[in-house]
Formats: structure tokens, sequence, C-alpha cells
């Protein structure tokens, strides 16, 4: 359902969303985020479970680091304090810590609601239409997404080719230092690519300060509006729900 | 700089496959660095971190025009959210800021001088935007001073080397093969002007 | 007209004109500046690609440089090689209307023209919502040539179309492009101009000065220009070749041939006398044109496949129980219908894909991409070849002259300068084959569609060194879609089909027999009638 919400409400929201969060320094509104975005995966967009799960953890990791570097280099005084025997479970370190912990989550999950609810073509065509994103900008996003995985296939074919010379077949996963001499034939690769597909478009009637029809763009309609109200009242809703906890 | 300050759609679909190329790359390296963040902690973010500037390095570098690194920090993050890369809105923002580091730096130098220091130092000027807004995001202000200076000098240095130098390194090789012919590195290279 | 920093012009100085409803060729050897001609009409060059353009250029009266290419898209429509490259990359329906989103035209409008011209086209119109990256390549040129249809240009510009399709795919888009009604003039340009030749009004030369030579219609071009032709190194059409080769006899058909069958009706049709000469002569003609056994063919194996399972470096298993030898001197075609899996099948004969099952013995061989520019690593021309040859094993200092023999051998002196990506695609494909067979290193060469791009020279220049290549011990594996040239340059052919190898054995036998061609959905080679028509025998 979220998935035929108009792109850019629902970009706005998610971007309201990810201030508060970084603003606002509280764990319960922090998990009232990460559980918001958890029920609209899960309930709203019928997502699996595991998914969800298995979103948070890179996150997890991320926001991992930032707890432990928390408990061990907070200011002097707390550390000093610890150090005189307060196990550092309780301690404001700590509790900082989760804090930051629970907002690289939250962060993540709410970045995860848009893209996983969001079609590419249609975000691009929204920005185009309504905040009037420069069809040149907007048509070379969409050239530069087809030719992703053309880029991958380019990979192999050069690691063939080198195999060739050295007379060793390739391995399956390039290792680190073969993937750094990639780099530069891939990027040559993508800019002729890009020399080219700039002269077809050109050719097809690209240009700069033209006024064009788009053809399928998503409309605004009264249920956009709607969710974005909503999203938007929901935050503060939120932030009064977690000053109650414990 | 080049002669006229309009981009032509060549140089939009440059800056849009340098950031799709880049963008891919990011996501890998991604991984690498998440797990040993969770090992080593925070300070690892500041390590690796030049690695995220080199895409506005690079088109600068490559278009010289006024705005190229902005552009590219955000086409590459506009194209991570696009290729559905969960953390994309959040990378949106930060590319922002990384972008408007290194713009900062080839604006003082009114977008004439693309030699290796400059360069660099672009690196280093993304590295202290970022540094500004991940010491807002993740509270900085009550680590200890002692880490907060370690974080932000391993920062700059990895912007310098990581974005700045590997960036003209990779400017350099780009150059050889020949497929830059006519944009703003080609024009000032024949000219003369470095 | 001129490239900066370069000494002489690319093209030039050249006249040509194209009236409304005709249908114009333009044929002219490889690197010889069609590309560039083309890029000047719409203005590209030098509005986009800095170039110096002397002299006028003119459409629909007015000159082109009163507005950019862009601006012109309403009048030009354009067509490249590579459907990658005409397309956008989003949904098919978007890609047909992006030109006429672009003249801002009202959303009815649009949508008319674009069901239209995906009926014409003969795309499904449920098809509208799939995205382009999802079709095969001959689907994506049919999808390229809707969107040029749907912009109703008067004038379209179409530059090789079917250089990177199956013959199946490019006969239809061919005809798909010629063989409409209305009256948009059609300027195309390409190499394999055998179907085209019926197709279109005109034909017109772009000679090794640069100049455009007028033609006139296909029939007379080939009959009047056949030396220039072969001078110049541009590949003539079988039956052209046909009827050139009787009239240097003083044998001349009635009407000159523009498909085989035509030939061999003219053939039927000659009175009794001049038959028997004339049989002789095409006797000759036919077995040019197919490879005999080669002088050595030898026992000692040089490649094998037992039992082996192949697939692509990241993908499933696409074939099954492969069992294939090759040995000292043959030369294989390997040929079947699109996605047979013929490329996987080559890499791992060469070495270069693990296998998934059965072995393979033999040292590794040498593959020379579809893509040549995937197989370049220098930063010049010349640096490359010489890099082959010192890892084959010379030395420094002979490297060096061995280098330039090689690139006077493939044609490459004049561009030993440059950065390999920056030649045309024929001369890249050249580059690629100089590097593979310096030295000799290989014993196993494994050539990929190593026609495409190719303009006659090179096709003839290929052939022998192909020939060369099995007679000095070398085997030789080729991919191809032309069979025409499978059948002249191969005594050998391997048909891929349904997961395994199809058929195996002696080319001349494989390639005749129709009911297997048409069962692994290949198209019979165009000298089929003439062999025939031998076999027939006088009756």
């Amino acid at each position: 359902m979220l998935s035929s919400i108009h792109p850019l409400a629902k970009l706005v929201a998610c971007m309201v969303w990810l201030a508060a969060s970084i603003l606002i320094f509280s764990a319960p509104f922090q998990f009232a985020i990460i559980a918001s975005a958890v029920i609209a995966l899960v309930l709203i967009e019928r997502r699996s479970p595991l998914l969800v799960l298995a979103l948070m953890v890179p996150f997890a990791l991320f926001g991992f680091g930032f707890l432990t570097t928390s408990v061990l280099f907070r200011q002097e005084s707390d550390f000093a304090l610890q150090m005189a025997g307060e196990t550092p479970f309780g301690g404001e370190a700590f509790s900082a810590g989760v804090v930051l912990f629970l907002r690289a989550v939250a962060c993540g999950l709410v970045s995860a609601v848009f893209a996983l609810t969001t079609d590419a073509g249609q975000f691009i065509k929204a920005l185009m239409v309504n905040w009037r994103l420069s069809p040149r900008i907007g048509y070379a996003l969409f050239s530069a997404m087809q030719f992703v995985p053309d880029l991958a296939a380019e990979a192999q074919q050069i690691r063939l080719a080198r195999a060739m010379r050295k007379g060793r077949p390739p391995r399956r996963i390039p290792g680190p230092l073969e993937t750094a001499s990639l780099i530069v034939p891939l990027l040559a690769y993508a800019i002729r690519r890009a020399n080219r597909a700039a002269i077809a478009m050109e050719a097809r009637g690209l240009d700069a300060g033209i006024s064009r029809t788009v053809l399928g763009a998503p409309l605004m309609r009264r249920r956009d509006i709607a969710f974005l109200g909503i999203a938007l009242v929901l935050l503060p809703v939120l932030w009064w729900i977690s000053r109650l906890a414990p | 700089m080049s002669l006229s300050r309009a981009w032509t759609l060549r140089e939009i679909l440059i800056v849009a496959v340098l950031g799709a190329v880049f963008g891919v790359l990011y996501l890998a390296w991604v991984q690498v660095w998440l797990i040993a963040q969770a090992i080593f902690g925070a300070v690892t973010m500041d390590v690796v971190m030049g690695f995220w500037f080199i895409v506005s390095i690079i088109a600068a570098a490559i278009i010289r025009k006024p705005g190229a690194a902005l552009l590219s920090e955000f086409l590459a993050a506009l194209i991570q959210v696009l290729l559905g890369s969960p953390a994309g809105l959040m990378l949106l923002v930060s590319g922002l800021v990384q972008g408007a580091g290194a713009e900062a730096v080839f604006a003082a130098t009114r977008w004439r001088n693309y030699r290796l220091p400059v360069l660099m130092a672009a690196g280093v000027g993304a590295a202290v935007f970022s540094f500004i807004y991940t010491w807002i995001r993740f509270d900085y202000g009550a680590l200890a001073p002692g880490l907060l200076v370690a974080m932000f000098v391993l920062r700059c240095l990895s912007g310098a080397l990581l974005g700045g130098l590997a960036g003209h390194l990779v400017t350099e090789a780009l150059y050889r093969t020949g497929v830059l012919s006519g944009l703003g590195i080609d024009t000032d290279r024949r000219q003369g002007r470095g | 007209m001129r490239y900066p920093y370069a000494d002489a012009p690319a093209v030039g100085p050249a006249s040509l004109t194209v009236g409304r409803g005709e249908r114009v060729l333009l044929v002219g050897a490889s690197g010889s500046g069609k590309s560039t001609l083309l890029a000047t009409l719409t203005g590209l060059i030098p509005h986009t690609i800095p170039a110096e353009v002397t002299g006028r250029v003119e459409l629909r009266g007015e000159d082109v440089t009163t507005r950019t290419p862009a601006q012109w898209s309403a009048s030009v429509g354009q067509m490249f090689q590579n459907p990658e490259q005409t397309l956008c990359g989003m949904t098919v329906g978007d890609e047909v209307a992006f030109a006429l989103e672009n003249q801002a035209l009202p959303v009815d409008k649009i949508e008319a023209r674009v069901g239209a011209a995906l009926a014409q086209v003969g795309l499904p119109a449920d098809w509208r919502g799939r995205r382009t990256m999802q079709l095969s390549g001959g689907e994506k040129q049919l999808v390229a040539l809707a969107a040029l249809i749907a912009s109703q240009a008067p004038l379209l510009v179409v530059d090789e179309p079917t250089a990177h399709l199956a013959p199946a795919a490019a006969t239809h888009l061919r005809r798909l492009l010629l063989d409409r009604p209305g009256d948009a003039s059609v300027l195309i340009v390409d190499h394999r101009v055998d179907d085209l030749a019926g197709l279109v009004d005109r034909v017109v030369l772009i000679d090794a000065d640069g100049s455009a030579v007028d033609g006139g219609s296909p029939r007379a071009f080939f009959r009047a220009r056949h030396e220039r032709l072969a001078a110049l190194g541009i590949a003539i059409p079988p039956p052209a070749a046909l009827d050139a080769a009787l009239r240097a006899e003083g044998v001349v058909l009635a009407e000159a041939p523009l498909t085989m069958g035509e030939a061999v009706a003219g053939l039927e049709a000659l009175p009794d006398g001049e038959q028997a000469a004339a049989r002789e002569i095409a006797s000759a003609f036919a077995a040019a044109h197919q490879a005999g056994q080669s002088a050595q063919a030898s026992k000692e194996v040089v490649a094998a496949l037992e039992g082996a399972s192949c697939a692509p470096l990241f993908g499933p298993t696409v074939l099954r129980d492969v069992s294939l030898t090759v040995r000292r001197g043959e030369t294989i075609a390997i040929v079947g219908r699109n996605g047979a899996g013929k490329s996987t099948l080559a890499a791992s004969l060469a070495g270069l894909l693990r296998l998934k099952a059965g072995r393979r013995t033999g040292p590794m061989g040498a593959i020379s991409f579809q893509n040549p520019e995937n197989q370049f690593l220098a930063g010049s021309v010349r640096e490359e070849v010489r890099d082959a040859w010192l890892a084959a094993g010379a030395d420094a200092a002979s490297a060096g002259a061995q280098a330039e023999d090689t690139l006077a051998q493939w044609r490459l002196s004049e561009l030993a300068a440059a950065h390999p990506f920056e030649l045309s695609q024929g001369q890249k494909r050249r580059l690629s084959l100089a590097i593979i067979t310096a030295g000799g290193r290989w014993p196993l060469l494994v050539l990929d569609e190593p026609t495409a791009g190719l303009d006659g020279a090179g096709r003839a220049a290929l052939e022998t060194e192909i020939r060369s290549l099995a007679g000095a011990g070398h085997a030789v594996a080729l991919v191809t879609h032309d069979l025409d040239f499978a059948l002249s340059s191969c005594a050998r052919a391997v048909v891929v089909d349904g997961g395994g190898i199809a058929a195996d054995g002696p080319s001349g036998t494989i390639l005749r027999d129709t009911a297997l061609l048409e069962r692994s959905g290949l198209a019979a080679p165009a000298l089929l009638p003439l062999l025939h028509f031998l076999e027939a025998g006088p009756c």
C-alpha cells in the first residue's frame, strides 16, 4: 500500500523522520521510530520479518561501533567514574551509546522503508514533474541505472581477457587488488558509453530548458497529502509517548 | 575553466555514470567497512572515509566546472537510492555534505586549479564538512577530546589520500585512455594549463 | 570535415543529396569516414563533437547550423549500431514515447503514435510496461526502430543497425526499416550489403580519398563499380561477385543479380552453349567459397572436452555432456541460434571458464572477444602488438620489428600511435586479431563473432589468416552467425542446440543440411542455391 503513495510525499515524510531521529537524543524515541518502521514494513507492506531483520544487521553493526566507542571513550569524567567501581552497564556512557546504536538502526530502517516501497522510474518522473528536476539530469539517471548490470558483464569480460594473458582461468570472486585494477578500465567503459548515449539522447531531442510532456508521472492525490499529514503528526505523538517511558 | 559555464548533456551523463560506477563500488566497500567498524569502533569510519569523497574529486578534475564536485556526490547517492540501497536516504544528506566540502575548496581556487595539492585539499575539505555533520549525528561532543582529535586527523588524512591522491591517480589513468577528449581537462591540458 | 589536432580531413570533400522518399545506401571501407559524414547531417559535428566543417550541409533547404542537433530531432530520426546507445533504459512504452515527449506533444497524441509504432514493428502492446533491460539485442533494436517510427521524422539516418544481430532478426529489421509505405527518406550505412541491395533505390560509395561517388541503382552499381569496390576492400555480395566472375570470362547474365536465386535463374536461362562454360566458372566460384580439408590434419590433440558441463562465469549450466576434440590444423565453426551457448562453449574450450563437470585436456587457448575493446590493456596500438610479441617470447629487440610487420599485415600501420579505444569497430577487430595471432603463442585460437563490423577486405584477410594459421599448426575455432563465412573458412562445423552439441562434422555436409539448420534456428548460407544448382547437373 505504501508503494502507491506518491514518491515525493514519502520522501518528505522520511526526511523529516530522519531529522527527528538525529536531533532527538532519547532511546525510547528512537525505539518508537524503529517500531513504526517495522510495523510499516511487516504489517502494511507485508514483507517478511526475516527480511526486516536482515536489513537491520548492517545498521546494527554500524551502530555497535558507536556503542563501543561511546563506552570506551566517553569524556574523562565518566570514564573515571566507571573506573572507580561502577559497572559500565549502568553508566551514562552506556546509555548514550545505546541511543546512538538505536539511532543508527532507526535511520537505517526509515531509509529502508523508502527504498523498498519506491519505484525508481516513478521517483525520477515525480522529481521532474513536481520538483522541476532538469530532464537532462533525470534521463541521465535512467541511462546510468540501465548501465549498472552491463558494468558487471563488462568486468567479467575484462577479467577473462587478463586471465588469457596470464594463462590462468580467473577466480570466481575477484580479490581486492584485482578489483582495484578494474576501476580505471570500467570507468573508461562507462565514460565511453556516456559519450555515445549523450549523442543519441540529443538526437532524440533532449535539450536544455525545453518544456516537455512526461508520460506516466505519478499524480499527487488527496491520499498522498493525507499520508504526509499522518506521518508528520505521528512524530510528536511518538515523542510524547516516549517521554512517558521509564 | 572550460569555455562556457553551461553544462553539456555529455558532461551531465559522465557525472551520472561516475556516480553509478562509484555507487556500486561504495556498496561493496560498505560491507567491508561495517564489519571492521563493529570490531574496531567508530574510528574505522574515519580511516576509510576518504574513499567516499573520491567521486567528487574525479568529477571536478575531469569536467572543471563549478558544481561538478557537489553534483557528482549527490548523483552517486541518488543512484544508490534508486538501486534500492536501504541506506539510500541518509547517503543523500551525507553525499551533499561531502560534496559541498570539496566544492568549497574548488570554489576557493575559483575552479581554476586542479593540480594534486588542490585535489588533496579538496579531500580534506570534504573530510572537515563530513566531520561536522557526523559530530551532530553521533553526538561527538560527549567524547574524549583526545579521541576526537585522532578521529579528525585520521579523517583528514584519509580524505587527502584516499580521496585526493587516489582521485588524482585515477584521473590521470583515465586521461591516458583518451576517453576524456573534449572535456574540461582536455582543453586545459592542450592549452598548457595543466 | 577535419577533427581538431588531426592532420588530414576525416572525410570529404563530399557531395551528397537525398531526395524525398529515397532509400540510399552508403558504403565504404571501414574507417573511411561514413559515420563522420552522418554526424554532420544533424550538426552533431560541429556542435557537440568538435571538428572543422568546410562546405555546406542543408536539411530541408535550411543550413544545419541554424539549429542545435536536438532541435533537428523532429526532422531527422537516428538509429545506431548498438541499441544500448539509442535507448535510455526505461520501459518500452517510455522509450518509444521519448522523442515525442521532447517535442512537448499532448499526451493523447503520444499514446496514439506509440501504439501505432509498436503495432507496425510487431511488438505486443502489453510490452509497454516491460523494461528494455530485460530484452534481447534483437528486441531492443526493434524498440529503437519503433521509437524512430513514432517520431514520424521525414528523414531516417541509420548506422549499421544490424551489426550485432542474428541473421533472422537482421532480416526482419531491415525489411521493417526499408519496406514501409510513406515518403520518409532513409539513409543507411552498412557493410553487409547482401540483403539491402534489393531494398534501396540508390547506392553511394565513399571512396578512398573521402569523396562521395554516386553509384546509381544497386544492380548497375555492383556491375559497374566491381573493381573499385574490390580495390577499396568493400564487401561484395556473393551474387554480384559471381556475376563479375562470369563476366570476366565473357559470360553475361541477362540481368545483374541481387540474390543468389536470381543468379541461378539467370544461369538457367543461358543458351546451352554458354551454360557449360558458365557451369565451370560457377563451380570454381563455389569451390573457392568453401574450405577444403586442411592439408595437415594431424592427429595431435590441442584441446578436448569430455562429458563437460559448461556455464558462463556467474550463470547456470547451459550445456551438458559435451565432448569435443580439437586437433592441430583444424578449423571449426561453432554455430547455433542466439542464446544456445556458443560463446560459453568457446570460452570453455579455450580453458577460460571452469567446467561444472567433466574434463578438459590441453593447454590454454586464446580468445578474441565479441567486444574487442575488452582485450586492450596498453596505451597505444603499437604497444599492444609489441606486448603481444614480448609475451610470446620474442626478445625486446626483435619484438619491435615483429610488431611493425604485424601492423603492416593487418593494415594498422597508420594507426600505430593511436590509443586502441579510438579506433573504429573494424579496426579494433583487426587489432584484437593481430594481438592473439602475434607470435603464435597459443595453439588453440577461438574467435568470437570476428566478422562483426569488418568490411570485405577485413573478411578476406581474416579468411586468409585463418587458413595460414591452420596451415602453421594452430587450431582455430570460430563462433559465428555468418554461415557463409563459416562455410568458406572452416572445414568442420559444430552446431550447438538444445543444451548440447546437435551435430559435428564437415562443414560442407552440415551447412547443407537444411532440415538440421531449420531445427537449430539457423538461416541457410547464401551459397546454397548455387550449390544445389551445380549438383543438379546439366539438364
